[in-house]
Formats: structure tokens, C-alpha cells, sequence
């Protein structure tokens, strides 16, 4: 696989280590030092994963996101925060960037962004999204894969509504390992389980990635939600 | 010593009353004798002379008488004549005998009861003198036998021996002397009396003025002074005695210039002012009266004000010291200064004042030693206790003279907890800088971290694939590693240089040192914030006496300010010009720093109140406004200046001069 990879860093000595780390990887490698140059680069390249660090000068990574996003709303964006810069992280979500790393840089993070990512386009290919309601024994399990984004709502909605009519102990809201969230999506999410609230089903999340779960906790998701890890499998088994 | 100086002590040492009573007696006993002597003599031989003429004139009247007798030799005639003669009146106790003998010394007729005894006889006339006078031996008493010639024309023709008794005469002539020595002593005994009277009278007042003058002199102001006159003072009914404000102005010289105001109380009769009539021991006693009580009211404002200073001196809350000027030694210092500076007393007295303060003392000793007059006061000056722990105070010289020398007199005042309380200001502004800064460092060292991480996780992926490494790739990112670390290290150095509190001393400081500490602290989030800074350092600046960090603390006031100022008329991400520039360089003998931001520059109002603590025009919550004042403080403190150079709409240059850090180290505005 010989798939083109953007870096955005202002940072020289980062971006020589990301090319030999992301060569071994197997990715062609292409650098930018501000958000200007990687916007050019990207029209030049169109590479269709983008790493970009937020904070640069002349045009930041934000403002590089938008751009990207404009010129094309598929490129998975992958954008590199300092580390419990978790504003800017929901700020770039809400944009439509699909994942987030923290710095300094843990190549399992990377390497399970990148992952996610490729699984995402592989999706992206075949289908938008897909949500998936199952009635388990105790509880509902909803399946998510792919985007959960502003197109992803209405299903979503339509099949948690079914969830809750199941009157089960639980619902589980189970994400695949690939899913991603963006700032609608959370959006939606907040509203449904907000709006739930106080009916007496628990709801619980499972498979979110390590990313995703500091998001929800930070904007306090995790009120309305339980929050589980991987395997739920006491709930959802037998 | 010959006798007469012996006398002359000895007479100094008498006192006035016998030097007097001697003096008069001497005179008075001089006189007396002198008269006595003289009229004895006048009166004794003239007596003796009048008794001796009677005995010639009788003997002389007997010869007229008794030469018709002789010659017609009627003996009983004769004797008739001769006893009448001796017996006449009072002639019988003046004269002894009468007898007449001839030419031929025959006994013609005597008045004596017995024999008359030859020796009588032994008085001849010789001839040609009319008449002889000696003295005689009848039997155990002396006469006077006068010979007188009996004449017949010119023919002698016998002799008239009359004896005149010499004890009658004696008693006449003692009857005198005791008369006149009566008269003498009486004399002299008045003359004493009227002497000691008199001296008494005129030493009794001396001698009462010298006994209240030694105690007066002792101190002892309590003692009647009845001089005369027989009264004494009670002070409490003077004003002016229990008044150390109200001038006495019946005694008080010294405003002679000043007449006494409206405000004054003035006794329109001094009760203790007075001047009697009378003689001048009463004008005397009555000065000296005056003197005393002037002496005591004065006395009383001198030691009332001595020890008001004395106790302000001693009981007051600041150190103060009293250096003479000439050797710069310490000569008098109040309990305060052994409390503040841990010495003895006794140790500081006689020390040089130098060495409570090597370093800014000698510009005080030499400001006085080259003649500079008034008082002049130095600023957080630094001191050091004993045992060489240092602090700060502000010293206040004045010159005076203590005990006829020329001296300084220095206060000081412990101003540890002030600056103490000023370093905890600055360390506070310092910690909110670097709160300030937090956000940029944390980006600034997640860099090279990072650059760090990728490139480790680079090599542990590499080892753990099992793949070959190709060697310049090993080397680069080895190299990388160290680079970042030294760099994050730098960082980390540069901050905590910035967080430690300042020492006491200052040092020497490259101005341009402090520039790119900070610069490198914020460097990058200013240019996130797309402000460039624009450096024109000089190399090869003077030093400056600074404490490098708390510069920093002002440069990085300064440009946080810029890049608030910019933020105010340009936005990040819409151009604009966006530039903050720095200079550095020499200037005569300063050196200045200048900040030159391209915001929106500041109203000339303003400028005046920029640096006034709390003044802000940021929006409420925004700025507490204390940056420029600590800023103006910090300059301050190592005698700099700072000004604004600032057009509305032009942006704005804040220029600081230092002066360059001279041999001795001393920095003084």
C-alpha cells in the first residue's frame, strides 16, 4: 500500500522524524511547515490523510482544516493537539476533523488513528454509515460504525427511539472500533441522551476509543451515560 | 617665697570680714598711736616744761626776793620767804624743798624738816648761766633740782635750788597717759564695732552669694534664697516655668529680636523679677536673685528639652547613628542600632561606619568630607548585620556638631520588610508572567518532546519489526534527540531562572540577555498570535547593576503590552502589520532598551497615568493594571529611567536607560 500522507507541523525536527516514522509505515510522506503551505500542498497532492498540528503561525491548523474540509469534505483529517488541549480537539471536531492525537505523540495512538482512518475510508467507500439495533437479553444494543455526523443523526435518533421502547434494563450504544464522532454528531448524541434522562433506562457506551471517551467526559456526557469499556459482555451476553 | 609674698598669700587667704576689721583696726591703732605719741609728747615735755618754768619762776622770785635778804643776811626773812614760796596753794605737792646757799656754797636757809643731804648740792650753776636743771636722789625719791642765780646788780650772789618732786610730776604726766589710752581704746572699740558691723554687713551677703552660688553650682536649685530682702519664690506662679513655650521675657536675651506677639502671655509684673531700693549689697542680692531664678528657669528648659531629644534619641523606633566626620567612625548610637544591627554597643562605638555598609557608605561619609551641606537621604541602601547578613535601608544624614567636632548624624530606617514585601510583588507579578506564559512554554516544550517521542517511537518500532535501520537515518534521529533534549533543558533552565527570587545584590547584567530569555519564553506564541519580533541588538553593551530576571519580568510586561496594543487594531488572522521590535545599545554612559510595538499607541492623557498602579485600560477583569507600575519600579530600583515615545494611531516606543554599571559597582541615578 503506498497511500500519500500530508504532515502539518511548524516544527522541522518533528516533521523529519514523522517522515521516517510514517516511511516505515509503509506511507508516502509529504511535509508542510505552516497551515498555508500544507492547504497548497494538499491541492497539489490531494493525499487523502492529513496529519496537521493546531498551532502554527501564518495559517493555523484549524484554519487549515477548514480549508481542507472545503476542498475535499472526505479527506480524513487526523489533527495533533498539545496534550489536555481538549477545546481545540472538540473545536476541530466540530469541524469535521475525524480523529485527534495528543502530544507528545504515542505511536499506539498513532497507530490506531491511522488504523481507524483507513477503516473509515474502506467504509466511506462502501457505505456512509451504518447503525445497527439489537435486542439482547437485558438490554438494546445499537451498533455504530463509520461517521457519526450530522447525516448520521436521524437514524441514529430513529433507532435509539426504538431502543427505549424495548422498556430493557439498559440500552448499550456500542461503537466499532473505527467509529468516529464529529462535533453534530456529538451534538445529537447530548440531545438524545439528555432528553432520556430521568426515564429510568440506563444507557451505556461501549467501544468508544480512549479519544472519544475524554471528549465525553469533558463535556459531560458521562451524565447521562455510563461509559464501558470495550467489552460489555455481563450486559449484553446470556 | 620671701616673706613678703608669704604675707601677700596669707592675706589673700583671710577673709573679706577680718581683711576689713584688720585693715581698719591698722589704720585706727596707726592713727591713735601717731596721736597719742604726738600729743604725749607736746603735752608730757610741755607739762613738764610749764612745772619746770613754775619751778624757775619760783626760784626766780625767791633770787628777786631773797637778794635784799641775802645781802642785809636776814636769815629768818629769808626762810620766811622760801617756806612761804613752797607752801603757796598747790605748790606744796610740786614742791619738795626750797633752800638758797651763797657765793661761797653755804647753806643760807632750807625748807627741809631734817639735814639736807649734800648730795643736793651737787647741781652748781656754773657761771654766767642764769639757772640749771638736774636730777636728784632725796632720799628714796627723785626731784628735779632746779639752781637758779640770786643776783645783786651784776654780781651773783648766791643760788636758789628749788626741788620739784618728779613723782608729782609722774602722776600728772600719768594721769595724762591714762587719759589718752582711755581715749585710744575707746577708739579702737568703737572702731571694731563699727568695723564688724560694717563688714558683716557687706560680707554677710558675699558670703551668702558664694554659699548659694556652690550650691547652685552642685545643682541643688531647691534652697531658700532669702538674700535680704526675706522672700522666696514659688515657680508654680510662674507661667513660663512649667511652660517650656512661653518665653520669659523679662530674662529672655535671647528673642531679644522678637518682640512678644498676642499670642505670648506676657506677666505685665514679673513675680520674681524685681530690683529693690537700696544700697548696692540690696542691688546686688537682688541681681543675683534674678540671675539664679533666670539660671533655674533655663536650666529647667535645657534639661526638660535634653530630655526630650535624649528620650526621642534613645526610645526611638529607627536606628540612629553619629559619625564623625573626619575618621568616619561611629561615636554615639542609640539602643535601636544595637537591636537592628546585633552588635554591642560597645563595638559599635569606635567602628567605622563603612563597615555596616561597604558598598553605599562611603558616597554618604565623602558627600559630607567634600562639604556638601543639609540633609540628604539614600534609598534603599544596603546594610549588613552582625554576622554579614544583609538588608535594606534608607539612610537620612544630616550634619551637626557633636562635642565641637564636625559630625553626621544618620537615621536609618529598616526597610527589610518593605522590600521584602516588594520582591513578594514582583515574585507575584513574576508568577502571574509566567501563568501568563504557561500556555506558550507548555507548547514550547511539547515540541521538542514530541520531536523527541516520534523520533524514539521511530526507533523502538524499527527494533520491534526487526528492520534494518539505515545508518544516516540511526544518526539523524539520534542527533535530533539530543538537540531537543538540550533545547527543552534550555527552557526549563530559562523558566526556572525566571521564577527564583531575586538576591539581595545585584548584578551585572548584558541587557541583551534578558531579551532573548524572554523571547525565547514567548517567542513562538506571539508568533502563533502572528507577531513577529523584530531584534536589532548591539553586541558588546556596558553591563548594567540589574537583577537579570526581574528585567526579563519587565521586558516581558512590555511586550505582553505590544502584543495587547497590536491585538487592539489588528486582528491575528487579517494582516495587518504586526510587528514587535526590540533595541538594545549604548548611549553615552547608559544603555537603553527599546520596545516598539505597531498597535494603536496611547492617548496622550494616558501617558501620564500609565504607570499608576491600578490604572488600566483594559476591560474590567482583564488587567489589574499593576504591570507598568512594577515595571516603573523595578527601572527604578536600579536607577533607570523610562519613557514613552507614542503617537495615537502610530504605535508606541518604550525607551528605558540604565546607567552602565561603573568600576566600583555603585549604580546611582
Amino acid at each position: 500500500m503506498n497511500d500519500k500522507v500530508l504532515v502539518i507541523d511548524d516544527e522541522r525536527p518533528t516533521l523529519k522524524m514523522f517522515t521516517l516514522l510514517l516511511s516505515a509505515y509503509g506511507y508516502e510522506v509529504l511535509t508542510a511547515e505552516n497551515g498555508r503551505e500544507g492547504v497548497e500542498t494538499f491541492q497539489r497532492e490531494a493525499p487523502e490523510l492529513v496529519l496537521t498540528d493546531i498551532k502554527m503561525p501564518v495559517m493555523d491548523g484549524i484554519e487549515a482544516l477548514k480549508a481542507i474540509k472545503k476542498l475535499n469534505p472526505a479527506t480524513e483529517v487526523i489533527v495533533i493537539t498539545g496534550h489536555g488541549d481538549m477545546d481545540l480537539a472538540i473545536q476541530a471536531l466540530n469541524l469535521d476533523a475525524t480523529d485527534f492525537i495528543n502530544k507528545p505523540l504515542k505511536r499506539e495512538a498513532l497507530e490506531k488513528a491511522l488504523t481507524r482512518a483507513r477503516e473509515r475510508m474502506t467504509i466511506a467507500r462502501n457505505a456512509e454509515w451504518q447503525v445497527v439495533l439489537e435486542e439482547k437479553n437485558r438490554a438494546a444494543v445499537i451498533g455504530v460504525r463509520g461517521n457519526v455526523s450530522a447525516m448520521t443523526m436521524p437514524r441514529l435518533t430513529e433507532a435509539f427511539e426504538q431502543a427505549v421502547a424495548m422498556n430493557k434494563e439498559a440500552v448499550l450504544i456500542e461503537f466499532e472500533k473505527n467509529a468516529s464522532i464529529n462535533g453534530a454528531g456529538i451534538t445529537g448524541l447530548t440531545g438524545l441522551l439528555s432528553d432520556n434522562a430521568g426515564s429510568g433506562t440506563r444507557i451505556f457506551l461501549a467501544g468508544l476509543s480512549s479519544n472519544f471517551r475524554s471528549v465525553f467526559e469533558t463535556l459531560g456526557i458521562t451524565r447521562y451515560a455510563e461509559l464501558f469499556d470495550q467489552e460489555t459482555a455481563d450486559l449484553t451476553g446470556g | 617665697m620671701t616673706f613678703k609674698e608669704r604675707m601677700a598669700a596669707r592675706f589673700t587667704r583671710i577673709g573679706l570680714r577680718e581683711k576689713l576689721l584688720f585693715s581698719m583696726l591698722a589704720a585706727v591703732l596707726f592713727i591713735s598711736v601717731a596721736i597719742a605719741l604726738v600729743s604725749r609728747w607736746i603735752l608730757v615735755s610741755s607739762l613738764t616744761n610749764e612745772l619746770e618754768m613754775r619751778g624757775f619762776a619760783i626760784a626766780h622770785s625767791v633770787a628777786e626776793r631773797g637778794g635784799s635778804y641775802i645781802l642785809d643776811n636776814d636769815i629768818p626773812k629769808l626762810l620766811v620767804l622760801i617756806f612761804d614760796e613752797a607752801r603757796l596753794r598747790q605748790r606744796k605737792d610740786l614742791v619738795a624743798y626750797i633752800f638758797i646757799e651763797d657765793q661761797s656754797g653755804n647753806i643760807l636757809a632750807h625748807t627741809l624738816t631734817h639735814k639736807l643731804p649734800d648730795n643736793l648740792r651737787a647741781n652748781t650753776l656754773p657761771p654766767g648761766r642764769p639757772d640749771a636743771i638736774k636730777l636728784m636722789e632725796l632720799g628714796n625719791q627723785e626731784v628735779y633740782d632746779l639752781a637758779a642765780a640770786i643776783n645783786e646788780g651784776l654780781y651773783r650772789i648766791g643760788t636758789v635750788h628749788v626741788g620739784l618732786n618728779k613723782r608729782h610730776i609722774d602722776t600728772l604726766v600719768g594721769k595724762l597717759r591714762v587719759a589718752f589710752l582711755g581715749f585710744i581704746s575707746a577708739v579702737v572699740i568703737i572702731t571694731v564695732i563699727l568695723s564688724s558691723w560694717l563688714s558683716k554687713y557687706i560680707t554677710k551677703p558675699v558670703s551668702d552669694l558664694t554659699r548659694l552660688s556652690d550650691e547652685i553650682s552642685r545643682g541643688n536649685f531647691d534652697i531658700p534664697l532669702k538674700l535680704g530682702s526675706g522672700e522666696d519664690w514659688d515657680s508654680a506662679e510662674c507661667p513660663a516655668f512649667s511652660n517650656t513655650d512661653l518665653p520669659c521675657w523679662h530674662f529672655d536675651q535671647s528673642r531679644s529680636g522678637q518682640t512678644p506677639a498676642e499670642t505670648h502671655r506676657k506677666c505685665a509684673d514679673c513675680a520674681f523679677y524685681r530690683k529693690h531700693q537700696g544700697d548696692e549689697v540690696v542691688q546686688l542680692g537682688d541681681s543675683f536673685r534674678n540671675m539664679v531664678w533666670s539660671i533655674k528657669l533655663y536650666r529647667r528648659r535645657l534639661r526638660e528639652s535634653e530630655e526630650k531629644y535624649r528620650s526621642l534619641f534613645d526610645s526611638g523606633p529607627d536606628p540612629i547613628f553619629v559619625v564623625d566626620c573626619a575618621s568616619g567612625t561611629i561615636r554615639d548610637a542609640n539602643p535601636r542600632t544595637t537591636e537592628l544591627y546585633g552588635y554591642p554597643r560597645e563595638d559599635l562605638l569606635g567602628m567605622p561606619f563603612l563597615d555596616l555598609g561597604p558598598e553605599h557608605n562611603p558616597a554618604c561619609l565623602d558627600f559630607f568630607t567634600e562639604g556638601g551641606g543639609g540633609c540628604v537621604y539614600y534609598p534603599k541602601r544596603l546594610h549588613y548585620k552582625n554576622g554579614g547578613e544583609p538588608f535594606f535601608v534608607n539612610m537620612h544624614a544630616c550634619p551637626i556638631s557633636y562635642r565641637g567636632k564636625q559630625a553626621i548624624i544618620i537615621a536609618v530606617t529598616d526597610i527589610t520588610e518593605l522590600i521584602e514585601k516588594d520582591a513578594q510583588l514582583i515574585q507575584a507579578a513574576k508568577m502571574k508572567s509566567l501563568g501568563e506564559m504557561s500556555a506558550g512554554v507548555a507548547h514550547e516544550i511539547n515540541q521538542p518532546l514530541n520531536a523527541i517521542k516520534v523520533g524514539s517511537e521511530f526507533l523502538s518500532m524499527m527494533r520491534e519489526e526487526d528492520l534494518e535501520i539505515p545508518k544516516e537515518h540511526f544518526e539523524e534521529v539520534v542527533n535530533e534527540i539530543s538537540t531537543q533534549v538540550d533545547r527543552a533543558a534550555e527552557i526549563i533552565d530559562t523558566l526556572r531562572s525566571f521564577g527564583r527570587k531575586s538576591d539581595l545584590m545585584e548584578e551585572s547584567v548584558d541587557l541583551n540577555q534578558p531579551v532573548r530569555a524572554v523571547l525565547s519564553m514567548v517567542r513562538r506564541q506571539f508568533e502563533l498570535d502572528n507577531i513577529r519580533f523584530e531584534l536589532r541588538l548591539a553586541e558588546g553593551l556596558s553591563p548594567v547593576r540589574a537583577h537579570s530576571n526581574r528585567l526579563q519580568q519587565v521586558i516581558f510586561n512590555l511586550v505582553t503590552n505590544a502584543r495587547d496594543a497590536i491585538n487592539d487594531v489588528s486582528h491575528a488572522d487579517g494582516g495587518g502589520d504586526r510587528r514587535i521590535i526590540i533595541r538594545t545599545g549604548n548611549d553615552e554612559s547608559k544603555v537603553f532598551i527599546e520596545v516598539e510595538d505597531t498597535g494603536g499607541g496611547i492617548d496622550e492623557k494616558d501617558q501620564q497615568k500609565i504607570f499608576e498602579p491600578f490604572f488600566t485600560t483594559k476591560e474590567a477583569g482583564q488587567g489589574m493594571g499593576l504591570g507598568l507600575a512594577i515595571t516603573y519600579g523595578i527601572i527604578k530600583d536600579y536607577g533607570g529611567e523610562i519613557r514613552i515615545d507614542s503617537t495615537k494611531g502610530q504605535g508606541t516606543v518604550f525607551r528605558m536607560e540604565f546607567p552602565a554599571a561603573t568600576a566600583q559597582g555603585e549604580s546611582k541615578a
